[in-house]
């Protein structure tokens, strides 16, 4: 079975709309309404399922070319950025704006571009303060938003 | 209608309002000058800062991200090379070898009067059509709502250029997106997979800046270490005759009218944007010019037909959005979310309702285009320094706005869990090659159109009256005939790139 990303996406949209459609044969219909809320998800997703079928069998009968020799890409940058991201929203209502934004964007600013002297680690250190700081003001002071406080800080 | 017009250009330029709008073009132009900084991402930063403004102060900061920034992106176009955003690919063809040539002040004020000019142009079909635009839209019951929604959502994954089929799927998943946690129709919860927060369903905002936002960063992302870091340009001679600059663009009336006409229309399209529109004008210019040949060397046409047409996009754009709720592209789906935060209906009724308002974003629309030449006038040389600013710092701070955005629509985590979420997924899309159009249009019109199916077939419950309505019927068949129209080109595409391979093959 030699499939494209063509192919795995279409069978990983087929898995999910298929599941979720045995989901809704669950739900109850309402005597308000001559529809119950399970009718128009069974469309959308037997829409989806037969859509992600094509693409699964077009890629599976297409004549496959070889593949242009792949560009380099830093992928585990992409992956460690996701990570320190939802650390980041993970850890929002226990530290709070201030203290969770700080480290993100030290942590955040020091992977993308690491700091080689101590000069480069105080510029790191004060753009997030700085950044930390004027978001903070700009929204709670001047735009009337409330930002999460931390469970933890208090703060 | 002239009257409202004259009321909203006066209220537009007291300060209250002149200010944001005159922020907003210019982050705009920043924003749009950054490559790898899309218009979305801008107006996605933006976003927050309008939640604690009146409506049409927001309103107005955004749509001088949007002209601000289209007319930004031509500025790297031009001087760097590199095209600031996507709706600037074709400036570059031309713009940099005129620049190249020793003529980086030609190159650079050739694009930005063509996008005032071209934006202005645009300004008269925005005032002019989204009116009566909206009144025939008034007159539609639920099928016909539904068969729009339908249209607009096939139009878009038609006109996906990889794959009609990855189009629609896109565009299914947008529509899954809105079953998930809530029954719009009687708010009963459905779907929610034990997730206690999917109770009230997906607020689409989130979604649409986690999908674009992270898309765009995590790629660039990727490349970070492998690309070359863009240099500041500082002894560049930018002077240039205006007069000479502007004779150039108006002794060319057919091209300017023309290419304006296409960024209309695209604009006009659902979700498409001004990145199809300027690479669809230069084409167009190129097809009827006299000297075909010498388009990529440097010649003015190519530059006034890229960004007449793309100026006149957003006005495109704008049109729909205000004649029927649709959002024209991305920019305007941020806006649709702006206005569902402040508690505003769009729609047919929207003019209706808020004449001020509606009439003030148009004066907001065509006084960004006078505020953003006298920003590049004044400030050109700026701007090419800030496009210097490295990602590293640029993308987290980017990304935490986008974590106050989220969070701030409903002061709860539960919104910034549905970013990061959507975020994984839009990255996930683009390195699987979906497009991200059609899914965020399926995220913003899933509801609409299970709201206008049940409402028709409460009404009554006949489904032929889908098709034998008249305008309904019009509509659905326009559905079936985009995709039948899409899939021939796909075709036509597809057999002459097979033809083109032997040949290929050869050398």
């Amino acid at each position: 079975l030699k499939l494209s990303k063509d192919g795995w996406g279409g069978l990983a949209v087929l898995a999910a709309s298929l599941f979720l459609f045995a989901l809704t044969l669950g739900l109850k219909d309402n005597p308000l309404v001559p529809i119950g809320p399970g009718y128009y998800p069974r469309i959308v997703l037997g829409l989806t399922a037969a859509l992600a079928l094509a693409l699964f069998v077009s890629d599976l009968f297409s004549k496959k070319r070889e593949a242009p020799r792949p560009e380099r890409l830093n992928y585990a940058m992409v992956v460690a950025m996701f990570a320190v991201f939802g650390l980041y929203c993970g850890a929002l209502p226990f530290l709070g704006f201030r203290v969770a934004t700080f480290f993100y964007l030290v942590a955040a600013n020091a992977m993308l571009d690491p700091p080689k002297s101590i000069k480069s680690y105080n510029r790191v250190v004060a753009i997030a303060l700085i950044t930390t700081l004027l978001v903070y003001y700009a929204f709670e002071r001047y735009l009337s938003v409330l930002l999460p406080r931390g469970r933890w800080t208090d703060f | 209608m002239f009257e409202l017009l004259a009321a909203g250009l006066v209220g537009m330029l007291q300060v209250k309002y002149l200010l944001p709008l005159f922020i907003g073009s210019l982050i705009g132009v920043v924003g749009g000058a950054l490559p790898g900084i899309t218009i979305t991402m801008t107006v996605i930063v933006v976003l927050p800062f309008t939640f604690g403004l009146e409506p049409l102060q927001g309103l107005a900061a955004m749509i001088g991200v949007y002209v601000g920034g289209e007319t930004g992106g031509l500025i790297t176009s031009c001087l760097l090379g590199i095209p600031g955003k996507p709706s600037a690919v074709a400036t570059t063809f031309d713009g940099f070898p005129m620049a190249r040539k020793g003529e980086p002040g030609r190159a650079l004020w050739l694009g930005i009067w063509a996008s005032v000019l071209g934006g202005m142009l645009g300004a008269v079909v925005l005032v002019a059509a989204t009116g009566p635009l909206a009144e025939v839209a008034l007159k539609f019951g639920p099928w016909e709502y539904f068969a729009l929604f339908v249209l607009a959502l096939s139009m878009v994954a038609g006109l996906v250029e990889s794959s009609l089929l990855k189009g629609l799927v896109a565009g299914a998943l947008g529509c899954v997106v809105t079953i998930l946690g809530n029954d719009p129709v009687m708010g009963q919860p459905r779907l929610t997979l034990g997730i206690s927060w999917l109770e009230g369903g997906i607020p689409f905002l989130p979604v649409l800046i986690g999908v674009f936002a992270f898309a765009q960063i995590m790629s660039d992302i990727e490349r970070m270490g492998f690309a070359k870091r863009t240099e500041a340009l500082d002894a560049v001679n930018l002077a240039v005759s205006h007069l000479k600059v502007l004779s150039e663009i108006l002794t060319r009336p057919v091209l300017l009218l023309w290419s304006t006409f296409i960024g209309l229309v695209i604009g006009v399209l659902p979700a498409i944007g001004g990145s199809a529109a300027n690479m669809l004008a230069y084409d167009q210019a190129k097809k009827f010019s006299s000297r075909p040949e010498k388009f990529g060397s440097g010649i003015p046409e190519g530059i006034i037909a890229s960004e007449a047409s793309n100026n006149a996009n957003v006005a495109g754009s704008l049109v729909t959005i205000m004649a029927f709720g649709i959002p024209g592209d991305a920019v305007t789906a941020v806006m649709l979310g702006a206005l569902t935060i402040h508690g505003i209906q769009s729609g047919p009724l929207f003019i209706v309702q808020n004449p001020a308002l509606a009439y003030g974003m148009f004066a907001a629309y065509i006084l960004a285009h006078p505020l953003v030449l006298i920003m590049l006038a004044l400030g050109v040389r700026w701007v090419l320094r800030i496009v210097v600013v490295p990602k590293s710092i640029l993308f987290p701070v980017v990304l935490v706005l986008c974590v106050v955005g989220a969070y701030a629509l409903g002061n709860t985590m539960a919104t910034v869990y549905v970013l990061l979420v959507s975020g994984i997924f839009g990255y996930g899309m683009v390195k699987l090659g979906f497009p991200l159009a059609p899914f965020i249009l399926g995220v913003i019109l899933g509801d609409q159109i299970e709201i206008n199916l049940v409402r028709s077939i409460m009404t009554d419950a006949n489904p032929w009256l889908f098709v034998t309505r008249p305008i309904s019927g019009a509509l659905l068949a326009a559905a079936v005939l985009s995709i039948v129209a899409a899939l021939w080109q796909h075709r036509r595409m597809q057999r002459k790139a097979a033809a083109a391979l032997p040949a290929e093959s050869d050398f």
